[in-house]
């Protein structure tokens, strides 16, 4: 390279303001592109958490009696008779909550009869048809027999337990340590014990948000009567929809002692509970986008107008023999040299707002490696930005130097 | 002078269209971007109720575990209250008004040919309506008296009279709530609090309910909570009877106390209360008993989540970065016409003349950029709703309405371009005005 940088460099401290503009947007941009990157990867690693839920394939029924006449076991059968001889369906069951929705029970769960509390874990009813509804793998122990499935809490008796459960390996793991949860007791709150028969895994119940999404047990019992009672229904792939016209139609028609909430898809109450994490997702790529444009754009219109400014000087250099190639090099180094400045002070910027948001809003701290991506993407854009300009400075013409202005 | 100085800009920006568009449009982005966040901002961290703030409180009172508080780490009680004692605070005449409340589940039938279908309903004292200053279109609430025993009378929102009537006056009509007769007493007008302060469980964005009645009914026929009925007590629940005497939370209270000194004597009528039921062995963990204004139960509550305030930091860096890059745009600008203000100079115009007609310049580009910033602020406002809604198709409430572009919001953004502009414009003008006019008066 025939060209060294200090005279470049001399020369853009002779003219600093320019410089120091693009620099300081180049600093602004690595910061937000770094840590909007880091943000946006932490979120969409959340939203893809595996959930052991077949969601594509999963709709929910809502069904809530409301006269006097209104029996909801008998109601039960009849609505899971129906659903189950539908072809197209692979299982259906009845539950008192919607995985994934964030809404649902939270009970006490202890591994001897007389220990203190510790927290509330995520129960749901299911019957034997429950984990195949769900699409749930079963990797220890047996599935729930008929025979098991425990009649309907009733206002009359709402602290009855279960004889079995079947947990999640997360919980079984979190119940007993480094031993096989399979056939130990647990007991509820008021004492009740019941023993693990099945361990499934990997499963996700009902709140997402919640800091052990995936401590979740099930109960082997027909939906709490004086709640409406969920149905979940898992069709064979692509047959969701025309499943849920045709179920919709029926149900409402078929007592006229309840009506039909509504007819949905899982994906929609997980679509839901994550709806917070999407929209920032979809806002943080918006403005990052916009960010990386209006900073090129900056950083190419200072280049052309430093091209524009210098016609003449660099005809004059043509003229003593400097060649198209030394040119571009000329303004490419000098772009490499202001966006250098400016990811420098962009990296502290960054580290900073990173700082700031993990000890503000809890977040993890930022990890260097988006860091030296933002710097070398940031570098790459510069000289990206800088290079038609400086292909047009190449262009000039070496007469230019000998005409008068 | 001034149309002078406009003719002027409007020439120079012919004179460089492109970097003049580039300069409008990241004025334009940096405003909208700055709006968008802004207005979702705002809506969030509202306090629809802020005329009432010294008045109207929150009761909450720790009856949570010893060992396991609700929130760990957060030093705050259950949100809800148990039903012995918001019965025993009822009987408090120190508040002008009280209310005592809880969502339920109910169906409406009965209506014409309506067919039966869920409406969302309150349980709740006859205050509510008074209290949070809920408008009516029909009729009325009910009096005190209808609470116990309970009247079979029923106010319907807006909404739903609209579904079930027609939007016709149907004040006196009769309709079946759970198969159980009531007579439609009150239609309120169009009312939607922003957040949703009185009861922020499921979404602070939530739609108001379309059903009230009397808060009598929630005992006679045995509702409960359709959002919230948190237990912690390993006691007897039984039947419905032992669940109103159990330390389960459920129940939403309200007080309107309208002086501090009525404030200190609810206060200390409850700790009055706290200290008794504690002899008798309840009310384990430290004195934690509320009254909680709304401004700070909106807090508490943590309405405006993180994102949000990460993502008005956001917005402002980028508005940032879009003003730096129209600064570092005028500087080269208006030194690309330095020699024609070096002719202006050398004919006698003064620094603050030429400083002033390049500010001119300026803020022409400012309301440029502004106006177009708000109509890309219009566009991403309604792209957010179709986000939301989409997401909540089918959903009562949601964010539809949240994100409506308001007339503050528009005077904001203008004032917020032009200020910003200008100040950042400043700068370069003042460079400008104060260059030796000898210099480029020179040829090159």
């Amino acid at each position: 390279m025939s060209l060294s940088v200090r005279p470049i460099l001399l020369a853009l401290l002779r003219n600093r303001t320019g410089a120091v503009l693009v620099a300081a947007q180049v600093a602004i941009a690595l910061a937000v592109l770094t840590n909007a990157a880091y943000i946006i990867v932490q979120r969409i690693e959340r939203i893809h958490r595996p959930t052991g839920i077949d969601e594509q394939n999963i709709f929910v029924i809502e069904s809530a009696g409301f006269t006097g006449r209104f029996r909801q076991t008998a109601s039960v059968r009849e609505d899971l008779t129906y659903l189950r001889g539908l072809s197209g369906v692979i299982a259906a069951t009845a539950t008192n909550s919607i995985p994934l929705s964030e809404g649902g029970n939270n009970d006490t769960l202890v591994t001897r009869p007389d220990a203190p509390r510790t927290g509330y874990i995520n129960d749901m009813e299911i019957d034997e048809h429950g984990l195949d509804a769900l699409g749930a793998h079963l990797v220890a122990g047996r599935n729930f027999r008929a025979d098991e499935i425990q009649p309907a809490l009733t206002k009359a008796d709402i602290s009855r337990f279960v004889p079995t459960i079947i947990v999640s390996r997360a919980l079984g793991e979190h119940l007993f340590p480094h031993e096989s949860p399979l056939g130990r007791q647990v007991w509820d709150a008021s004492g009740h014990p019941a023993t693990i028969v099945g361990v499934v895994d990997p499963i996700m119940g009902n709140f997402p948000g919640s800091e052990h999404p995936d401590w979740v047990y099930f109960l082997p019992r027909m939906p709490q009567e004086f709640i409406v009672v969920r149905y979940l229904v898992r069709t064979q792939p692509g047959e969701r929809a025309a499943l849920m016209r045709v179920v919709e139609a029926h149900l409402a028609a078929s007592n006229p002692d309840r009506v039909i909430n509504f007819v949905r898809p899982l994906s929609y109450f997980k679509n839901l509970s994550y709806l917070d994490d999407s929209s920032m997702e979809m806002y943080l790529l918006t403005v990052t986008m916009l960010v990386v444009a209006v900073t090129s754009l900056g950083i190419f219109a200072l280049a052309t107008f430093n091209v524009s400014i210098r016609t003449k000087q660099i005809g004059t250099r043509r003229a003593l023999g400097a060649r198209r190639r030394d040119i571009v090099h000329y303004f490419l180094i000098e772009n490499g040299l202001i966006t250098g400045a400016g990811v420098v002070s962009g990296c502290a910027l960054a580290l900073a707002a990173g700082y700031w948001l993990s000890t503000h809003y809890a977040l993890p701290r930022l990890e260097l490696y988006y860091l030296v991506g933002g710097v070398l993407a940031l570098c790459g854009l510069g000289q990206l930005a800088a290079w038609q300009p400086a292909r047009r400075a190449a262009a000039v013409p070496p007469a230019v130097a000998t005409r008068t202005v | 002078m001034l149309p002078y100085y406009l003719r002027l800009a409007m020439r120079s920006f012919g004179r460089n269209p492109g970097i003049t568009a580039l300069m409008v449009l990241a004025i334009a982005l940096g405003i909208a971007v700055c709006v968008m966040t802004l207005t979702v901002y705002h809506a969030m961290s509202g306090n629809p109720i802020w005329w009432k703030n010294d008045r109207l409180y929150a009761v909450t009172m720790d009856n949570w575990d010893p060992q396991h508080p609700l929130y760990p780490g957060r030093d705050l009680p259950p949100p809800e209250m148990t039903y012995k004692d918001t019965q025993f605070l009822l009987t408090s005449s120190i508040p002008l008004r009280k209310v005592v409340m809880y969502p339920t589940e109910g169906v409406v039938s009965g209506v014409g040919r309506e067919s039966a279908a869920q409406v969302a309903t309150r349980v709740t004292t006859a205050d509510f309506f008074a209290m949070f200053e809920v408008p009516f279109l029909y009729g009325n609430g009910w009096s005190a008296g209808a609470d116990r025993p309970p009247e079979p009378v029923i106010v319907l929102s807006r909404r739903e009279n609209d579904k079930l009537f027609g939007g016709a006056n149907s004040v006196g009509r009769a309709l079946r709530w759970n198969d159980h007769e009531f007579r439609v007493i009150g239609v309120l007008n169009d009312w939607w609090p922003r957040p949703r302060y009185y009861d922020l469980n499921g979404g602070s964005f939530q739609l108001p309910d379309d059903a009230y009645i009397p808060y009598g009914w929630g005992v006679e026929l045995e509702l409960l909570n359709r959002t919230e009925n948190d237990c912690w007590r390993p006691e007897k629940l039984d039947n419905f009877r032992d669940y109103l005497a159990s330390d389960c939370v459920w129940q939403q209270m309200w007080v309107e106390l309208p002086d501090a000194a009525s404030r200190e004597r609810f206060q200390s009528f409850m700790d009055g209360y706290w200290a008794e039921q504690r002899k008798a062995g309840r009310f384990e963990r430290p004195k934690n008993n509320h009254l909680t204004n709304v401004a700070h139960w909106l807090r508490d509550n943590q309405v405006v989540d993180k994102d949000n305030r990460v993502l008005v930091g956001l917005a402002f860096a980028f508005l940032a970065l879009c003003l730096i890059n129209t600064v570092g745009l005028l500087l080269a600008r208006f030194l690309s016409g330095a020699a024609v203000t070096g002719i202006r100079r050398a004919l006698g115009a003064s620094r603050g003349q030429i400083f002033l007609q390049l500010l001119v310049e300026v803020a022409a580009l400012a309301v440029l950029g502004a106006s177009l910033g708000l109509g890309l602020a219009a566009l991403g406002l309604t792209a957010v709703h179709h986000v939301y809604v989409a997401a909540h198709l089918g959903q009562r409430g949601g964010y539809q309405e949240l994100m409506h572009f308001d007339a503050v919001g528009v005077v904001w953004a203008l004032a917020l371009a032009l200020v910003v502009t200008l100040a950042a414009g400043a700068y370069p003008a003042w460079r400008i005005g104060r260059l030796s006019p000898a210099v480029y008066l020179k040829s090159q």
